[in-house]
């Protein structure tokens, strides 16, 4: 049992409505160049249908674009261990003309009178770098979300760090 | 000899390994050059200007492209797996890697034959050692407070899916979090916790914090944490202990901050660029490696 847990840590789980559905999402996935198989979805977190495709779940972001883009229904992605629904704390540190939020192991630092995207640091998924050369010097309202630009689960954090430097740049927020 | 393997955000660039060397603001390996950027970039160019001013043998980079795709990441996994043994490094530390557990677990399983290697890892590469169970085998990580809450929370496959309760008030928990980590088997025998305070932990205990100079920008800019683990790595390289090791590289991080009177809107190559003048102010009297 131990040695099956070990297993099943860093995987997570596409659930699906229809098996049709699971087994067209495997070969998109495939053929998208994900690392997939179909499994049967383990008990606690069965919905939908008796088959379902295990992915890593690091890449959830780019799974679900991917899916999205080729019109392959799915009901959820969820890790196959630990908590369901990633952490959604952010905390915020003001530096005065410069505002760093933090979202899990991800930070985003942006000047409040411009609005430019100063530093991004913290992660360690490699499309992080990549958003850093993208999104660094560039103003929080001309850039695309994180979430679509990036494949990993260090973007979706990211993501949620933008989303409260936009939201305290706008003057809604908790400055 | 010192490798550095670690992903760079360039789209397409092939699996690149030779020895690596600090120009100006630009790291060379071969005839490709790497910005010192947040990332591999930022580690290397780091562990660069360390063993320069050590005078020792520089590090070997092994890098390739990859943008969050995976694809550079597992030829990376699979170059290692093939040639580890024949490379015979002292010191591999690995960085920004797509966390692939399976593939971890092969690299680490080539590495346990050659006796003399010291593993260190940060960002995905501790990811994924730690979800595969293998942080005992590393001889280094570099967690920042909020992955160590990841290192402790024994079913967490990555820092997004932590437990929130864990999370409340972490960086006030350090210590904490250190014993529940070490308590379940998530730990290497040394881990460098870097955060407001750094801790220095050997075997599950705090062996020394750092905490002076207290550089709060440091956290913003982005490569603060990568500039650490590649001087880590080189200083392991040059023959330190690693707790020593740990301790000279958040000393040196927090006084090159300082030097460069960083702000949260600095690159880092600032900060990498003050080291060797930390070096030849303070490394004789932190360590008693003198240079005449």
């Amino acid at each position: 049992v131990k040695r099956r847990k070990k297993q099943k840590i860093g995987k997570g789980v596409v659930l699906m409505r229809e098996v049709a559905d699971a087994m067209r999402a495997e070969k998109v996935l495939r053929k998208e160049g994900f690392d997939v198989r179909l499994v049967a979805p383990p008990p606690h977190l069965r919905e939908g249908c008796d088959l379902a495709v295990e992915v890593e779940i690091t890449e959830q972001p780019a799974i679900e674009r991917a899916l999205k883009e080729h019109n392959v229904p799915f009901l959820r992605i969820l890790p196959l261990t630990g908590e369901e629904e990633p952490v959604d704390v952010v905390s915020v540190v003001d530096f005065g003309r410069e505002v760093m939020v933090r979202s899990a192991n991800m930070k985003m630092t942006f000047d409040r009178t411009t609005g430019t995207i100063v530093n991004i640091s913290g992660g360690g998924c490699p499309d992080i770098p990549y958003l850093y050369s993208v999104f660094v010097g560039k103003n929080l309202l001309k850039v695309p979300a994180p979430k679509d630009v990036g494949t990993t689960l260090c973007a979706l954090m990211l993501h949620r760090a933008y989303e409260e430097c936009k939201r305290i740049f706008a003057g809604e927020g908790r400055c | 000899m010192l490798i550095v393997a670690g992903t760079v955000p360039v789209e397409g660039m092939a699996l690149t390994f030779g020895e690596a060397r600090l120009v100006g603001e630009e790291v060379f390996v071969g005839e490709r050059t790497i910005l010192p950027f947040q990332g591999t970039g930022a580690m290397l160019a780091a562990a660069c200007a360390t063993t320069q001013y050590l005078g020792i043998e520089q590090p070997y980079a092994l890098l390739v492209g990859d943008t969050g795709k995976g694809e550079g990441s597992r030829l990376l996994y699979r170059f290692l797996e093939e040639k580890i043994e024949e490379c015979k490094p002292t010191v591999l530390a690995m960085h920004y890697m797509m966390p692939v557990m399976g593939l971890m677990r092969r690299v680490v399983e080539r590495c346990l034959s050659l006796p003399d290697i010291h593993l260190v890892a940060d960002a995905g590469a501790m990811y994924a050692a730690k979800a595969a169970s293998l942080a005992h085998h590393f001889t280094i990580m570099t967690p920042d407070t909020g992955e160590m809450v990841f290192l402790a929370d024994e079913n967490a496959t990555h820092p997004a899916y932590i437990r929130r309760h864990l999370l409340d008030g972490a960086s006030g928990c350090v210590v904490d979090l250190i014993k529940t980590a070490a308590e379940k088997g998530f730990l290497p025998k040394v881990l460098f916790v870097k955060g407001v305070v750094d801790y220095i932990v050997v075997d599950g205990q705090v062996v020394a914090t750092v905490e002076e100079p207290n550089i709060a920008a440091l956290e913003a800019v982005g490569g603060t944490g990568d500039t650490i683990t590649g001087m880590v790595a080189a200083f392991l390289d040059g023959g330190l202990e690693s707790r020593d090791a740990c301790i000279l590289a958040a000393r040196s991080n927090r006084t090159a901050g300082l030097y460069a009177n960083i702000t949260p809107s600095d690159r880092i190559i600032s900060l990498i660029q003050n080291l060797p003048k930390v070096f030849g102010d303070h490394l004789c009297e932190w360590s008693g490696i003198c240079f005449m």
